[in-house]
């Protein structure tokens, strides 16, 4: 099980990344921390006939907390962002996810925008992300642009990234003192892509909700926002009703796709369990708990 | 005509110098190239962990990344743990406690030992247990796994203690190639007798 | 037969767990794994596999694939029927159901091998088959074993007239008056999904075919059955003794290396092809897809009769067993299932239907417990239904009815003989180590929460060293009936005293089988264990030797080894008495020394003995050659023959192991997710010879035990197509899914084997598929739920709940 052959580049600066990548088109793909890009080579079920390796890209190195936003460049492995206690300050949902991604050999080398950018539909950041409604930035010669992150993700493995562009950064907005927050997934082993999960975020005020994020992720072609359950939330003090209420309004209307680890109603069922305990733990967090 | 590259890097303390294709796998580089057998192929997908390695430190999936992008990286394989004709301590625990069977999981399931052992060197059963999740092995269903992990941690910091210095510090300390090359001296050679106690869980 | 136990002696090496002797180079990372081994201008092949599940081959065009720069051949299925006969196959009707090393014609399963490409490089070789073209013409699949019973079914091969290979119903006993005498009688349909062994290692080989003296060297990491290997020189189309298998360490087998050939004769054909050594190691899709190692595949339709009191009478079943596309072993997992039919207990009468269907999936072979570690989960799931029926406790059921220590040797109804064993001991032992009491308690506590725990009992046997019998006796007219099984050594010991021990199979592939060797010879001839060498022969000049497989090896090699200890022993004393001037009769071994009867100061040690024998021949009496070396080859030690209207099997798997294993679990009823909150695993397996040795095979087992029951299986979705191609989807057990176990060792020495010795490597995976479905039972029945099919996924489990919840609709939430 051995990749195809490739052109291989390795530029030492982003200005000279983007140009390569300008240059090479719909040809070029960004080799980053190639966690899932590499399998899917060794499989032959990628075929890129060009990579540009982003790794010696120091200056892409970052995780940092600037005017109100978690900024995570394009070379920042998962294992630093779990480890950033800037990131445990700003953004712990995401800490929270980060350490549920595969195993630490593999968070060794993945990257934050490289899982973004990879946009599996059952991946735990991307639908981390959604719920702290981050943004991406994408780089190339022609200049930058930010991009919501529920208008980057476009579909299954399918983002709005053009030719030539690169996911430089992803930008986080810092959570509120007072937000509570859960990553909750499950799967069947211990470290794989889960069946289903939930990112919950929740700012209280005076004990009741005044704003909830909750995002899914295995339930479709991409991460959702569950937009019935937050509205469900809003001035909920966290009562097992209002739970209830908000798992079951979560996954009104999904119709996720069976595959071999999960039916349809099995997903469904799965992702209203992670909701309802992601929002059961964001309560007890909000509320100074755990 | 084939595109090559070259690469420079640091292998078990050693420098290596060779050109090799891109899509050349970092496991067939140390393999075939580098002569060092100890990385196994076990799925070539990334989840199986057999062909784990220490890059600068840190474990990484050999199968699931190329050789050139080890270039000016600091690898270390299980071929560097021993020195001297002596086992690394975790070798060591992994023989005394049979944290083996067939022994093909087993070079990467110590380096990422030592690896566990670097991040926190007295951990709990719990912590061992999640720790060495990132790598399957078929045969011993973990248990003496965990004891040799266990094991190389205690004895490592008895080590420690008695050599009045630390084997392997903690948080970003040094590779592990550094850590091998201090822990020489320690735990008895491989020709000793080794005839053992068994305390394991049995009535 | 000979009773050949001796009295519980003082034992210095055996009992005892010392580090293994194995382990130092593997810790070094020098396994020398077949991977590992290169040759001067090897070559490596890859295999071009098919895409789909029936298809005729219309046409194969190779020519961009050969002209890539690098490619020194491609072979398609057609060119390797020239070069190679078919497949040795000890199915049914070999002729029928032709097996070859690459499709010719048609293929038969996702996976097949089509084609074969050798080039410089792995990496070559993949761009190569990549630019084959076949043109297929897709045939309708037959996917499910019960619809390929149906008439019009498409067939896997046309010459056979139907998708039944086999199918033959055995009647052991008055069946019907059991049944018609019965006061219960319980029923149930069963199902057993395919699972295989998955080591870590995949099959591989590194074949050398040699112009110049026309031999065949392999090396490979399965070497099992070294006096059939004429039959694999048949396939490559060499002589016999030009064909020289070499085994090679083995990262991990369950049984899935035994006798898997079919690299091997790839990689050997390509060699003869190009002239050159060819390495070929199967990939992880490779292995998952096209291994001929899929465990068993079952469907039971089974009635079991018994008393109110619990007594049980009689089994009754038909099995659907899904082989794949072929048969290589033939119906050899049955016989181990009529090896132990009856489990513990003393269950009069039986009758066995097996249906063995060949449908569009990869064969069979073998996966730790060969096919009993399914009989062993029915029989324990029928005697928890009559159990429930009756309102009888899981352990009560099982204490009436266990086969009672002053039985032995018993005689179960297929004819088959059960040695020895103290089944309640094995159940008393595990009930000490756990408590019931409180874990009753704790379930009923937790209940009122809405938590569900569940404790799970049973007993079950674990049968150790097959005999040959059983790949036979299914049939009136035999080909060949083949009488034994045996395992070989060679002791030399050299003119400086020091021991060698050669081996004749591949024997280590995860197991202890040098330990066990070391830790024999030591035990014979007084020296540190890790002292003894090791090696291994190459099956050109090998004595017979079967390999691991069926818990055979230990019991085996310890018989080799005393025989051929008893050899060398005679030779020293020999010389001793004339070095001592003593008679022989008058001599004794002690402590590495043969001296006079009690007089300590006459002896001759070893060493000095050997020494004699290598370098001072002439200083001897005549009758004495130079050298110290002796083999043994240990057969079979307890076969009968069967009867021949085969109402009686005769003995065939007689050293039997029992055990008990009792897991505590939470089921998440919300998830259906399966937590371990203990799990108590008691083993008897005769005399132990290295118990920690044993504890990890017993540990290992009950890992893939836990991935039986709860995660692994090969899925084959109603296309045919394989959906767990990977590793992301084909589930093998983390350190997270596996707890920590209790062992407990009860040792009953078996009367018929060198030291009293059983088998004792298939153990966990043979008792913890019907551990954890009772214990998903126990927790789950406020729901009624009944694991009757494996594996209990957690999607399955909430599926039980749910229609559970259905059939009370009190229980809705």
């Amino acid at each position: 099980m051995k990749p195809a052959p490739f052109a291989y580049h390795v530029p030492s600066a982003l200005t000279e990344a983007l140009a390569v990548l300008d240059e090479l088109g719909e040809e070029g793909r960004v080799l980053a921390g190639g966690q899932s890009l590499v399998p899917l080579m060794n499989f032959r079920l990628a075929q890129p006939t060009h990579l540009v390796d982003i790794n010696r890209l120091d200056e892409l190195d970052y995780i940092r907390r600037d005017d109100g936003v978690l900024a995570i460049g394009a070379r920042a492995r998962q294992s630093a962002l779990e480890r950033s206690q800037e990131a445990r300050g700003a953004a712990p949902l995401l800490v929270e996810a980060v350490a549920q991604v595969a195993h630490p050999p593999v968070r060794h080398r993945g990257t934050v925008c490289g899982s973004v950018a990879h946009a599996d539909p059952a991946a735990e950041l991307p639908a981390a992300l959604l719920a702290l409604d981050a943004e991406v930035v994408a780089s190339s010669r022609q200049g930058e642009r930010r991009i919501p992150i529920h208008e980057f993700i476009s579909g299954p493995f399918t983002t709005t990234l053009a030719p030539g562009e690169l996911v430089r950064e992803v930008r986080v907005p810092v959570s509120g003192a007072g937000s509570g927050y859960a990553f909750a997934e499950f799967s069947p082993r211990h470290g794989d892509f889960a069946v289903s999960g939930a990112a919950v975020l929740l700012q209280l005020e005076a004990g009741r909700v005044e704003r909830a994020s909750v995002a899914l992720c295995g339930v479709a072609g991409m991460p959702v926002r569950a937009a019935g359950a937050e509205q469900s939330l809003r001035g909920a003090r966290g009562s097992e009703e209002e739970l209830e209420a908000a798992a079951a309004a979560a996954v009104e209307g999904l119709t996720p796709s069976a595959d071999l680890h999960g039916g349809s109603a099995y997903r469904r069922r799965i992702a209203r369990v992670c909701v309802r305990r992601a929002i059961n733990l964001a309560f007890s967090r909000a509320r100074g708990g755990a | 005509m084939v595109d090559r590259h070259r690469i420079e890097l640091v292998v078990n303390g050693e420098t290596e110098t060779q050109e090799v294709e891109p899509r050349r796998l970092l496991v067939d580089f140390l393999r075939e190239d580098l002569g060092l057998l100890g990385a196994h192929i076990g799925c070539e997908h990334g989840v199986c962990g057999t062909c784990t390695v220490l890059m600068n430190g840190e474990t990484i999936r050999s199968c699931i990344t190329f050789a050139v992008q080890a270039d000016g990286q600091e690898i270390t394989t299980v071929e560097g743990l021993a020195s001297n004709g002596k086992f690394h301590p975790v070798q060591e625990a992994f023989w005394e406690k049979q944290g083996l069977q067939c022994g093909y999981c087993t070079p990467a399931m110590m380096l990422r030992t030592v690896e566990i052992l670097r991040e926190n060197p007295s951990p709990t059963r719990d912590q061992v247990r999640e720790g060495i999740a990132s790598q399957l092995c078929r045969c011993t269903g973990y248990q003496y796994i965990i004891d040799a992990v266990l094991e190389a941690a205690r004895t490592m910091s008895a080590g420690a203690e008695t050599d009045g210095k630390v084997l392997v510090k903690q948080g970003a300390g040094p590779s592990s190639a550094e850590a091998a090359a201090q822990t020489q001296g320690s735990g008895p050679a491989l020709e000793e007798e080794a005839e053992d106690a068994s305390r394991q869980k049995e009535s | 037969m000979a009773v050949t136990q001796q009295p519980k002696v003082e034992r210095k090496w055996i009992g005892k767990s010392i580090r293994r002797v194995e382990d130092p180079r593997f810790l070094l990372g020098r396994g020398a794994y077949v991977d590992d081994i290169t040759l001067p201008g090897m070559l490596h092949a890859a295999i071009l596999r098919s895409p789909y599940p029936h298809a005729t081959i219309k046409s194969i065009d190779v020519e961009a694939a050969r002209s890539l720069p690098g490619v020194v051949a491609v072979v398609t299925g057609a060119e390797a029927a020239e070069l190679c006969a078919p497949m040795p196959d000890f199915g049914p009707a070999p002729d029928k159901h032709v097996w070859r090393c690459l499709a010719v014609d048609k293929v038969r399963y996702v996976g097949e091998g089509v084609a074969a490409v050798v080039a410089k490089s792995r990496y070559l070789a993949e761009d190569a088959r990549d630019l084959i073209q076949v043109d297929y013409d897709p045939l309708p699949p037959i996917v499910d074993p019960e619809q390929a019973l149906e008439a019009g079914a498409p067939l896997v091969h046309d010459a056979l007239g139907s998708n039944v290979a086999y199918e033959r119903t055995f009647t052991f006993g008055d069946v019907d008056k059991d049944f018609a005498e019965a006061e219960v009688v319980v029923s149930d349909r069963l199902r057993w999904n395919r699972s295989g062994g998955q080591p870590l290692e995949t099959v591989g080989a590194v074949a050398h075919y040699d112009l110049g003296t026309g031999m065949m060297t392999i090396h490979c990491n399965s070497l099992t059955f070294s006096h059939f290997l004429f039959m694999m020189a048949n396939t490559l189309k060499v002589p016999s003794n030009k064909l020289d298998v070499k085994p090679v360490n083995a990262g991990g087998s369950f049984g899935s290396k035994f006798w898997a050939v079919k690299v091997a004769v790839l990689s050997g054909m390509l060699s003869k092809r190009v002239g050159r050594p060819v390495k070929l190691v199967e990939d992880r899709i490779d292995n998952i897809s096209n291994c001929d190692h899929h465990g068993s595949d079952r469907v039971y339709y089974v009635e079991m009769a018994a008393m109110k009191d619990g007594t049980l009478r009689s089994l009754r079943l038909r099995t659907i067993d899904d082989y794949g596309a072929y048969i290589q072993f033939g119906t050899g997992t049955h016989g181990n299932s009529l090896a132990q039919l009856v489990g513990p207990y003393r269950i009069k009468t039986a009758q066995y239907q097996v249906q063995a269907v060949l449908t569009n999936k990869c064969q069979q072979g073998a996966y730790r417990g060969f096919g009993s570690e399914v009989t062993n989960w029915m029989v324990e799931r029928m005697v928890d239904l009559v159990a429930q029926e009756i309102g009888m406790d899981a352990v009560d059921i099982r204490r009436r009815n266990f086969i009672q220590p002053d039985q032995f040797p018993y005689f179960i109804p297929t004819g088959n003989m059960y040695d020895s064993g103290n089944y309640e001991a094995v159940l008393d032992k595990a009930l000490s180590m756990i408590d019931l009491e409180h874990w009753r308690a704790e379930q009923k506590r937790l209940r009122e929460e809405g938590r569900y725990i569940g404790i799970g009992v049973i007993s079950a046997q674990e049968r150790s060293v097959f005999s040959a019998t059983e790949f036979w006796f299914w049939f009136d007219e035999p080909a060949a009936k083949v009488t034994s099984s045996p395992e070989s050594v060679t002791l030399t010991v050299d003119g400086a005293g020091n021991i060698t021990a050669t081996l004749y199979s591949c024997a280590f592939w995860g197991n202890s089988a040098e330990t066990m060797v070391a830790q024999l010879v030591a035990e014979e001839f007084d020296v540190e264990p890790q002292n003894v060498n090791i090696v291994y022969s190459g099956s050109n000049r090998s004595l017979p030797a079967t390999g691991p497989g069926g818990s055979r090896f230990t019991v085996m090699v310890a018989g080799a080894v005393q025989g051929a200890s008893t050899r060398i022993k005679e030779k020293m004393f020999k010389v001793a008495g004339h070095l001592l001037e003593a008679d022989v009769g008058d001599l004794e071994w002690t402590d590495g020394a043969v001296r006079v009867k009690g007089v300590p100061e006459r002896s001759k040690p070893m060493a000095e003995i050997a020494a004699w024998l290598h370098l001072f021949k002439h200083s001897l009496p005549d009758d004495i050659e130079s050298g110290l070396e002796a083999s043994k080859v240990y057969d079979h030690p307890y076969t009968t023959m069967p009867s021949d209207d085969r109402t009686n099997l005769g003995v065939f798997y007689p050293f039997m192991g029992n055990a008990c294993h009792i897991p505590v679990i939470e089921v998440d009823i919300t998830t259906g997710h399966v937590t371990f909150l203990q799990y108590v695993a008691v083993h008897d397996a005769g005399t132990l010879v290295n118990p920690r040795s044993l504890g990890g095979q017993i540990i290992g087992g009950t890992a893939q035990g836990i991935g039986t029951a709860l995660y692994e299986r090969y899925v084959y979705d109603k296309d045919g197509q394989l959906l767990t191609s990977s590793y992301m989807d084909y589930l093998i057990p983390s350190a997270m899914e596996v707890p920590d176990l209790e062992i407990g060792h009860e040792e009953t020495p078996s009367p018929f084997t060198v030291h009293g010795i059983k088998g004792g490597g298939e153990g966990g995976r043979m008792m913890t598929p019907a551990a954890l479905s009772a214990a998903i039972d126990d927790a789950l029945a406020p729901f009624g739920v009944r694991c009757n099919e494996l594996p209990a996924t957690p999607e399955r489990i909430v599926n039980w709940i749910e229609e559970g919840r259905s059939r009370q609709p009190e229980l809705t939430e």
